[in-house]
């Protein structure tokens, strides 16, 4: 990892994107329609009702969490699954080395999961000596590519299909083709013989169910299903906060998540899964590890910041946002994309780190519109830029402008005089070779408000 | 909602996502779903769990005990929900829940009775002690991972047909 103290450079990452019109265009059709098929899957139901419950049991959920976390545990250890308490990312990587070196586990499937990204987890197993096979298709393309994923719902929704097929053709051997069809068969055909030669799956899940010990995990594609229940072993990571209190809270969860991820009405397939294989029957791993990731999250929610947590990451923040629509998820340069992942960073990463994504929002609230929990991400946002003022973190131009102008702004004497200048001034600036800046921001009115109206 | 009208909505939203559902109304129009759905296949598995499933009559050179390499499954869904159209499999009774997700076409019978309106109809009633692994499937395997073209088939069944009877 580079240095925690550096900044992302997100500007020059938006610069460099900005400019590749193949991304521009792939993220477009993307958010665009992913946005519109959200509007269409929650036009004809009671949203704000269920956005109102699902916030008010996410809140209760993190007003109890270390209870409901020791009652899921209690009851995943009597359904026989091990239950393993990571505090950081490096404890919950060695839990996860360890449990496959003990049982000289060479290879591992794994199914899509954002906290594994968080973690860094393929890595470090690959540093280990292990290696994992990517299997939602998505990720699977971004793999084999090197990359990072840019979204969290559709992870290589930066790559259009002819970029897809020459990564086929090079790293696959196969025949070059731009078929979303084809390509798809190809990939499947390779990951079927994983499958079935797999000794461990890894999973994450989408939630952890308290009152019976179980794991629910969403998939389109089924690689969810197999990556669960065909190799012996499964591992799943999670975050904490992921916990429902029971079974019966979960249709909830299944009538907000895919609604606003894909806007389906449910995902093709959702696994609950309680505990390893029962004796005498034929379905489930014989053996089912949990690791249950804290890394900064109990402490982030003792203070002001805790709403974030309410979030089931489905992505629609990132679809309704406009910097994210323009840049897509990679010039963000972090594990979190988009508006949740700026405040993400910043609460995980520290804001050092965060601190220049936080110029990644335009602050109109389309993400906080959107979000199925109502997790206020405007209001987190505009915190954590008030906080990036008050830790000296701003730019030292910004910090003299912005002191200059609130000089300014306090003697109408000097606040006139400056409009007056700028109306002078501000035109010849613009020619003189500062047109990449000054450009882009508006002329002064030739009369200003007040002469308007007086 | 009476068992007619949660029946209807249950074809009908199963067959928005894809999935092929036909209502069978005797034992002559079931076995004739059957037969046509079946037709096409070279190796077809089915548990035998359930006495719809002990039911199914499969020419003895098509049948195979091996669902990994099956051109087909034919099982039975312990349960059905109309509000979202999906099929539920538990590991209740010794059954592989993965069998109707490896062979490319999965034939999944539905009893009527079995039929729940809501999600949280058929959630409540497993809440207290749920069976091992639990599986929702509705429509076929998807992705829209490359460009968000919709691909039927990525890792799981390509075709779902759907008979309740």
């Amino acid at each position: 990892m580079s240095d925690p103290t550096a900044g992302i450079p997100f500007r020059a990452n938006a610069v460099k994107a900005l400019q590749d019109g193949t991304l521009r265009h792939a993220m477009r059709n993307a958010t665009e329609t992913f946005a519109i098929k959200r509007s269409e899957a929650v036009a004809a139901v009671p949203l704000e009702e269920w956005r109102e419950e699902a916030s008010a049991m996410r809140l209760h959920v993190l007003d109890n969490l270390s209870d409901y976390v020791d009652r899921f545990e209690k009851k995943a250890v009597k359904a026989g699954a091990n239950v393993h308490r990571a505090a950081d990312s490096q404890a919950a990587r060695e839990i996860i080395a360890s449990i496959l070196r003990d049982r000289s586990i060479g290879k591992v499937v794994k199914s899509k999961s954002m906290v594994s990204e968080e973690i860094h987890l393929n890595n470090y197993l690959q540093e280990q000596g292990v290696t994992v096979v990517e299997t939602d298709l998505g990720e699977y393309i971004i793999q084999i590519a090197g990359e990072g994923p840019s979204h969290i719902i559709v992870p290589a929704i930066h790559k259009d299909r002819s970029q897809v097929g020459r990564l086929f053709a090079e790293k696959l051997g196969c025949d070059y083709s731009d078929d979303p069809e084809i390509l798809t068969g190809v990939a499947k055909k390779v990951l079927r013989g994983e499958f079935l030669s797999a000794k461990a799956g890894i999973s994450g899940a989408n939630f952890a169910v308290a009152g019976s010990g179980s794991i629910a995990i969403f998939t389109n594609e089924g690689n969810g299903r197999m990556c669960t229940t065909l190799p012996s072993l499964h591992i799943v990571i999670l975050s904490i906060e992921k916990m429902v209190p029971s079974l019966a809270d979960l249709p909830k969860f299944i009538r907000l998540l895919p609604r606003s991820a894909t806007g389906q009405t449910i995902t093709s397939y959702l696994s609950v899964i309680t505990g390893p294989r029962a004796s005498g029957a034929a379905t489930g791993a014989k053996e089912m590890h949990v690791v249950l990731l804290d890394n900064g999250r109990t402490e982030i929610l003792s203070g002001e910041y805790r709403e974030m947590f309410k979030c089931i990451r489905c992505g629609a923040c990132l679809n309704a946002c406009p910097v994210y629509r323009m840049v897509g998820g990679h010039a963000y340069g972090s594990t979190y994309p988009g508006p949740m992942g700026i405040v993400l960073t910043a609460l995980l990463e520290g804001m050092e780190r965060a601190r220049n994504l936080l110029d990644a929002t335009t602050l109109c609230g389309a993400c906080g519109d959107v979000c199925p929990v109502k997790v206020p991400l405007p209001k987190l946002l505009r915190r954590l830029r008030e906080s990036r003022v008050e830790k000296g973190l701003t730019p030292r131009f910004e910090q003299t402008a912005m002191t200059g102008f609130g000089n300014a702004a306090k003697s109408p004497l000097i606040f006139h005089l400056g409009q007056n200048a700028s109306r002078v001034f501000w035109p010849a600036m613009k020619r003189l070779g500062l047109y990449q800046t000054l450009g882009r921001m508006p002329r002064p009115a030739s009369k200003t408000f007040r002469e308007r109206v007086s | 909602m009476t068992r007619e009208e949660t029946i209807a909505l249950f074809i009908a939203n199963a067959a928005k996502v894809a999935a092929e559902p036909i209502h069978a109304a005797d034992d002559g129009q079931f076995q004739r779903a059957l037969d046509d759905s079946l037709a096409e296949s070279v190796t077809i598995f089915c548990p035998g769990i359930t006495e719809k499933e002990k039911a199914v009559e499969i020419p003895p050179d098509k049948r195979t005990e091996d669902y990994v390499s099956a051109s087909a499954c034919v099982d039975e869904a312990d349960a059905a929900i109309a509000e979202t159209g999906s099929l539920v499999f538990s590991s209740d009774k010794g059954r592989p829940v993965q069998a109707g997700l490896l062979p490319a076409h999965h034939v999944a019978l539905v009893s009527s009775e079995n039929i729940y309106e809501t999600l949280d109809d058929y959630f409540s009633t497993v809440a207290a002690s749920p069976p091992t692994n639990i599986t929702l499937e509705t429509g076929p395997s998807r992705t829209a991972d490359i460009e968000l073209t919709l691909t039927i088939g990525v890792h799981g069944p390509g075709r779902l047909t759907v008979i309740v009877f």
